[in-house]
């Protein structure tokens, strides 16, 4: 288990290192990165001091490895916009978005597992039709209607729960149920389907065999097979979410990252949008480190490769 | 001694599109305690759902109905009563080693969940139980065992793992659906022999179940002949090898190679024709589309005749002797 961890990890460290030389070029094939940095109007001579200053005239390797150095020490440059060090942006932006994914996360996984489950053990009756709908009006209904309505009912009927802002966690229940909601659908797809594929498996009828009860057939040998390929649409989801809903922390003025890089692209701020690749393709491979070993140990098969 | 289970009119009847499939068509039996039944039958002909109506595992598409289902004093209809008895006193071990184990979880855990269910007592006991029934199968360092994985070890092992988890509760009847069939031949007799002895060890009832009659002469006590889902002979081993009575009988023992008789390069026996549909009734003799002694009474009603525990389905009450040759 430990060397297919450290085989999984310097994997990981390599595709770390691929991203870092894309987002890298990212900023260098933007133009003229020198007259970018100068801003409009510049002279000549003004472009010619920021072309020595930040060692623009340098083979690219070295240009690339004193940039990783810097990366690596948390110096990610300054925004072209905010006039702010990059890495400073993002950490008083990234908080309230992770915060947001895991809670959108968690309550699409609470919806979905048990639905998913439910709809597998009585496929093709009503109980499944129920589970499916309620799942598929998740996907039917756009965000921002849904959004509107909890807004509606919860912050200027009920006054239960604030509608915008990001100060407490109340405040993050509304978007993040929202969001939670709207990625339930393809996770409760997946449980039932693994589930019903799981459930139709020999060892399920051996287990049965034993006499044990139903409900110990079901949510342990059947679900522990089931969620092998959960954990995979969880680690793309989470990545989605973490690069930010840009509607949702729109709509509830949570300033996240995912309005962080709509801005980014919108100014043209390509040390913000550089370091937001940079960040979401290193989240991705964290992610998929996690998944792998995670997987592991649903499916001890997986051990041995 | 007395029967261990009892089955009065077994049926199994599974919905498809085309009708009512009868799967089982009122299957009348019993085991004693100690003894090995085995039930015989080509592929299709009803053996495994006979099984999995006894363990009540039957899909959900099949239904089960019975007169009598009786295990041991206990109404095997009774679900609740039934769910106490499943793996407990009555185990089951199936055709497919490489499948029956769940790959996700040690075979330590799998082995002692069913002693743990039904019998209680701690964890440590549990495994310790665990080590003393592979050992009793025959798996070397089963304490090392316990912490591997199904997909850690070979068909045989596996199968012998699969007695092994069905023996943990010290059951009175053992269920074996083709036991051997998906093994290779020289596990296949090593299987086979474990069974065996553990069978005589144990003092164990066995419902053995295989398309093979080759095996049964080689463990069984009772053998019962199934076609389309219905007895069509029933006796003690040395009834059915030395005076099979139903043609369809002799017709399977004539179609074992023999060393000696079966002379190389001749292609093995099969008995020709096909097997009729097993959607709604069939009236009369169910085997008298393919029987080389077919004739009108067999259209009718066919009355179950027997003497001293050997019971037989036919018109004829000794058919004739000779049915050498009708085999090809
Ligand atoms: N799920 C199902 N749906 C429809 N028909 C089925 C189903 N399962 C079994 N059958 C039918 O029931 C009949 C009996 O099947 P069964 O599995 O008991 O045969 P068997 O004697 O065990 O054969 P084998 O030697 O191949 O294991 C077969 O004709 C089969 O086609
Ligand atoms: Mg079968």
């Amino acid at each position: 288990m430990l060397i297919y961890i450290l085989k999984r990890l310097g994997l990981a460290v390599l595709v770390a290192l691929c991203v870092s030389v894309l987002a890298f070029a990212l900023l260098r094939v933007q133009g003229n990165a020198a007259s970018a940095l100068a801003g409009e109007g510049a002279s000549a001579e003004d472009i010619a001091i920021i072309i020595r200053t930040h060692g623009l005239d340098r083979p690219v390797v070295v240009q690339y490895l004193t940039w990783l150095a810097n990366v690596l020490q948390g110096d990610l440059g300054t925004s072209y916009f905010f006039k702010r060090p990059v890495a400073e942006l993002i950490v008083s932006k990234i908080g309230n978005t992770v915060i947001l994914a895991i809670m959108s996360l968690a309550i699409a996984l609470t919806l979905a597992v048990p639905l998913g489950v439910l709809a597998a053990v009585y496929s093709g009756s009503w109980i499944d039709r129920i589970c499916s709908g309620i799942s598929l009006l998740g996907q039917a209904l756009p965000s921002f209607f849904l959004a509107l309505c909890l807004v509606m009912l919860f912050a200027i009927h009920l006054r239960l729960l604030p509608a915008s802002g990001a100060q407490t966690w109340q405040h993050f229940i509304l978007p993040a149920v929202t969001l939670g909601y709207y990625i339930t659908p393809p996770f409760m797809r997946l449980v039932r389907a693994g589930m019903i594929d799981a459930l139709s498996n020999d060892y399920v009828r051996t287990a049965r065999a034993k006499g044990i009860p139903s409900h110990k057939v079901v949510l342990k040998h059947a679900l522990r097979n089931a969620l092998v390929p959960v954990v995979g649409l969880v680690t793309v989801q989470l990545g989605l979410l973490i690069g930010g809903s840009v509607v949702i922390e729109s709509i509830f003025a949570l300033d996240g990252l995912g309005y962080l890089a709509y801005q980014s692209i919108g100014y043209r701020d390509f040390p913000v949008l550089q370091a937001v690749v940079l960040l979401l393709s290193l989240v991705y491979v964290v992610l998929t480190l996690l998944s792998d070993v995670v997987n592991a140990w649903l499916d001890p098969r997986l051990r041995v490769s | 001694m007395g029967a261990l289970l009892t089955v009065d009119d077994l049926r199994v009847d599974i919905a498809t599109p085309r009708g009512t499939l009868r799967a089982v068509r009122g299957l009348t039996f019993s085991v004693n305690a100690g003894e090995t039944l085995c039930i015989v039958g080509e592929s299709g002909c009803g053996k495994s759902m006979t099984s999995l109506a006894l363990m009540d595992l039957l899909p959900r598409v099949a239904k089960r109905s019975a007169a009598t289902l009786n295990f041991a004093d206990t109404d095997l209809s009774d679900r609740r009563k039934a769910r106490r008895i499943r793996g407990n006193q009555m185990a089951m071990i199936f055709q497919e080693p490489m499948t029956a184990l769940n790959p996700a979880f040690p075979i330590g855990d799998q082995l002692t969940e069913a002693y743990l269910h039904h019998k209680g007592g701690s964890r440590a006991a549990a495994r310790a139980r665990a080590v003393e029934m592979l050992d009793l199968v025959g798996i070397g360092s089963p304490a090392e065992r316990l912490g591997q994985y199904p997909h850690q070890l070979s068909g045989g092992l596996r199968q012998r793992v699969m007695i092994a988890m069905a023996l943990m509760t010290d059951p009175k009847l053992l269920i074996a659906d083709e036991p051997t069939t998906a093994l290779d031949v020289t596990i296949q007799a090593q299987i086979l022999r474990l069974l065996r002895d553990l069978q005589q060890k144990l003092g164990i009832a066995v419902i053995f179940i295989t398309h093979d009659l080759g095996l049964v002469s080689r463990i069984a006590d009772r053998v019962m002949v199934m076609y389309a889902g219905a007895m069509v002979e029933e006796g003690t081993a040395a009834q059915i090898f030395g005076a099979p009575r139903h043609p369809y009988t002799q017709a399977l023992i004539e179609c074992i190679p023999q060393p000696g008789r079966t002379a190389r390069g001749t292609p093995l026996g099969t008995i020709p024709g096909v097997v009729p549909s097993l959607v709604g009734q069939i009236e009369g003799c169910v085997f008298r589309s393919r029987c080389p002694l077919a004739r009108r009474e067999c259209e009718s009603h066919v009355p179950t005749r027997g003497a001293e525990g050997h019971r037989w389905v036919c018109v004829d009450d000794a058919p004739a002797p000779a049915l050498e040759g009708t085999t090809r």
